[in-house]
């Protein structure tokens, strides 16, 4: 997700108008000068002008320029959905857990996230089986994390 | 004496060499991937240090991030890709070094190096630390106050990018500490309605997030590295003895450069290892060289990212500030286990400070064998398929955040930060910056809070006391560090030698 400076510089802005604004609604401590909002309003402030700044493209001159590998403009928009799948699988582990178990979920985030990097099925599958497995023997069985165990109960 | 015995007690427990032998591997294989950071390897182990002796886990911690930041190299070495950023500096000319067929030397010398530059850092933690200890106890809180943004300043000029941005991410991560009712008035702030964030952001959520995450997002829009040719190697250590010899003043000006920004709140690894970098060639007799596969550069660098590892832990143990971010993850643990930080660390629980500087020693000198047996395999482990790793990663990246407080709100913030620490890299914003930001968020304010309290709005008693005169002094040397730079380049006419970096 590449954005020009000018837009990652107005989101600093608003973020920090809107940090510095919340800040001063805060309530004071009775009897003292300065209380729970100083510290958010002194850090918006801040970030409005460094957001400024960077829009206006000040101090440019000390980046290194990446040298990016050339996509193409198809390739490229459907790479920025492919970032969107760790994240996603993550949230589907928050979600799902619970109800499937720990083993079923696991298999599926590690199975779709192989596939999604150009795994093949010989070696997607056997991942997805012993992944889940052993990571769940060395964080319930030795670490003692309660994992879920849902559809699946492990025998141990 | 009785001390010292009691922390040779304290290592030779079963479960110390145990734990730094399983965790030098980790670290080793976890380093040597692309991709994966040394920071990265110690986030994904602070679940598995609850569940160890105190002293046990801070020998992971230590132990890991020795080998991950030597095993760096290798990939450096021979794929033209660091393993960790803090090879990055030299990794061009360790690949050259690998064409004209002396990767052994190369190898060697990122080992070897490493390993001096480790113990001589270490020694400089056991000199140093209890100087500054006896100091340290007269702090006040304007004291910490200014140590605390002076690391916060440094993280900003650590950054190899624009100095603006590196302050807007370091704001971001101090916004983000807001979040929470732990701050000195005790009202919750920014929590949207959502109980979960009433105790604030945890840091090990944020931290998996932000170097992890973000890695497998990587990998899922880049292509995938090229395969590395199977080699075998001859004798890694050959060689090694005329290279420190004849390099000796390189390798102790790449200690001690290493051990100064080490001790620097807030400036770790990647900071020692370029600005050594760049030294070797400025004082090298033979600058025409570098870039060709010449070992000089390699020697000093490869010294000084592994001493500042060591002199990273005074600012950590001392003030609770952390040296960097692998510094940052150790006092969450220190935390955890009852080593609280400060200055009395020193005194009451000397025995566990003698068994930290063992535990370090012990780890640089098994760098050695181990790693010569991981350069070994080193082709076999760097075939593995990413698409093998990342979906490992990012499985133990959900487990490893849900074992920390066994809550799922913990994988939700993994995932947010995943894309926020993606996001940033992309464009541009020191993900580092902010994450020291969150980690000293609670602390800057606490102590500048206070600190106003004392003085009734007054701004003087910040400045007056001579510690925290220079204190503040060097915080502003750093925030106005950039501006200088910029106007010598526009109007001085000077031609600052920018280090050059194709990664």
């Amino acid at each position: 997700m590449q954005l020009s400076d000018r837009v990652t510089g107005a989101v600093l802005v608003v973020l920090g108008g809107v940090a510095a604004y919340a800040g001063s609604r805060l309530p004071a401590v009775p009897g003292q000068d300065v209380g729970p909002a100083a510290f958010p309003m002194l850090i918006g402030i801040g970030l409005v002008i460094c957001g400024v700044l960077i829009a206006l493209g000040i101090g440019r001159s000390f980046e290194v320029a990446e040298a990016e590998a050339p996509a193409g403009q198809g390739s490229r928009r459907l790479a920025g959905l492919r970032a969107l799948i760790p994240p996603a699988l993550l949230l589907f582990y928050v979600l799902a857990a619970d109800r499937l178990g720990f083993l079923p979920t696991a298999a599926v985030i590690v199975l779709v996230m192989a596939l999604a990097l150009g795994a093949r099925l010989r070696l997607a599958v056997p991942l997805a089986v012993v992944a889940p497995v052993l990571i769940h023997l060395a964080f319930y069985k030795l670490l003692r994390v309660p994992l879920p165990a849902g559809l699946l109960p492990v025998p141990w | 004496m009785t001390e010292m015995l009691e922390a040779f007690r304290l290592v030779a427990a079963p479960d110390v060499p145990i734990a730094i032998l399983a965790s030098a591997i980790y670290g080793l294989v976890v380093g040597s991937l692309p991709g994966l950071s040394a920071t990265m390897a110690t986030a994904l182990l602070v679940p598995v240090t609850f569940y160890l002796s105190p002293i046990a886990a801070v020998a992971t911690i230590i132990t890991a991030s020795a080998m991950a930041i030597f095993s760096g190299d290798i990939p450096g070495c021979l794929l033209r890709i660091p393993g960790t950023p803090a090879s990055a500096a030299y990794t061009n000319e360790a690949y050259a070094m690998t064409r004209k067929g002396q990767a052994e030397l190369a190898l060697g010398a990122g080992l070897w190096f490493s390993a001096i530059g480790g113990i001589v850092g270490t020694l400089s933690l056991v000199l140093m630390a209890p100087l500054l200890a006896e100091m340290a106890l007269s702090f006040s809180t304007f004291e910490y106050f200014w140590l605390a943004f002076l690391g916060l300043m440094c993280a900003t000029l650590v950054a190899r990018s624009s100095p603006i941005k590196a302050i807007a991410a370091m704001l971001l991560g101090l916004l983000i500490a807001c979040i929470g009712m732990e701050n000195p008035a005790g009202t919750p702030r920014f929590t949207f309605g959502i109980p979960d964030l009433l105790g604030g952001v945890e840091i090990i959520p944020a931290l998996v997030g932000a170097f992890a995450v973000s890695e497998v997002i990587r990998a899922m829009v880049t292509p995938e590295p090229p395969p590395i040719p199977r080699r075998k190697f001859g004798s890694i250590l050959a060689g090694q003895w005329q290279l420190t010899k004849k390099y000796q003043l390189p390798m102790w000006r790449g200690n001690l450069i290493g051990i100064i920004i080490g001790v620097l709140p807030g400036a770790g690894a990647d900071m020692a290892a370029w600005v050594s970098y760049a030294m070797a060639k400025k004082f090298s007799k033979e600058q025409e060289k570098f870039g060709t596969g010449h070992p000089e550069g390699l020697v000093e660098a490869g010294a000084s990212n592994n001493a500042s590892l060591a002199s990273g832990w005074v600012p950590a143990l001392l003030f609770g500030i952390p040296g960097d971010t692998i510094t940052a993850i150790a006092i969450g643990v220190l935390y955890m286990k009852g080593l609280n930080p400060g200055p009395t660390l020193f005194t009451e629980r000397a025995d566990s400070m003698y068994a930290l500087y063992i535990i370090f020693i012990l780890a640089n000198i098994i760098m050695i064998p181990l790693g010569i047996g991981m350069i070994r395999v080193a082709t076999l482990v760097l075939r593995a398929p990413r698409s093998a790793v990342m979906p490992v990663i990012l499985l133990l990246c959900a487990v490893g955040s849900f074992a920390t407080g066994n809550n799922l709100f913990a994988v939700i913030l993994v995932a947010l930060f995943g894309c926020l620490g993606f996001v940033m890299e992309r464009n541009g914003y020191p993900v580092a910056a902010m994450v020291l930001g969150i980690v000293m968020g609670a602390m800057v304010e606490q102590n500048f809070i206070t600190s106003l309290i004392k003085s009734d709005g007054d701004v003087m008693p910040f400045i007056e006391r001579p510690v925290s005169g220079v204190l503040a002094a060097m915080t502003f040397g750093a925030l106005l560090w950039p501006a200088g730079v910029w106007v010598w380049r526009r109007f001085g006419g000077g031609r600052l030698p920018a280090a050059e970096t194709p990664r």
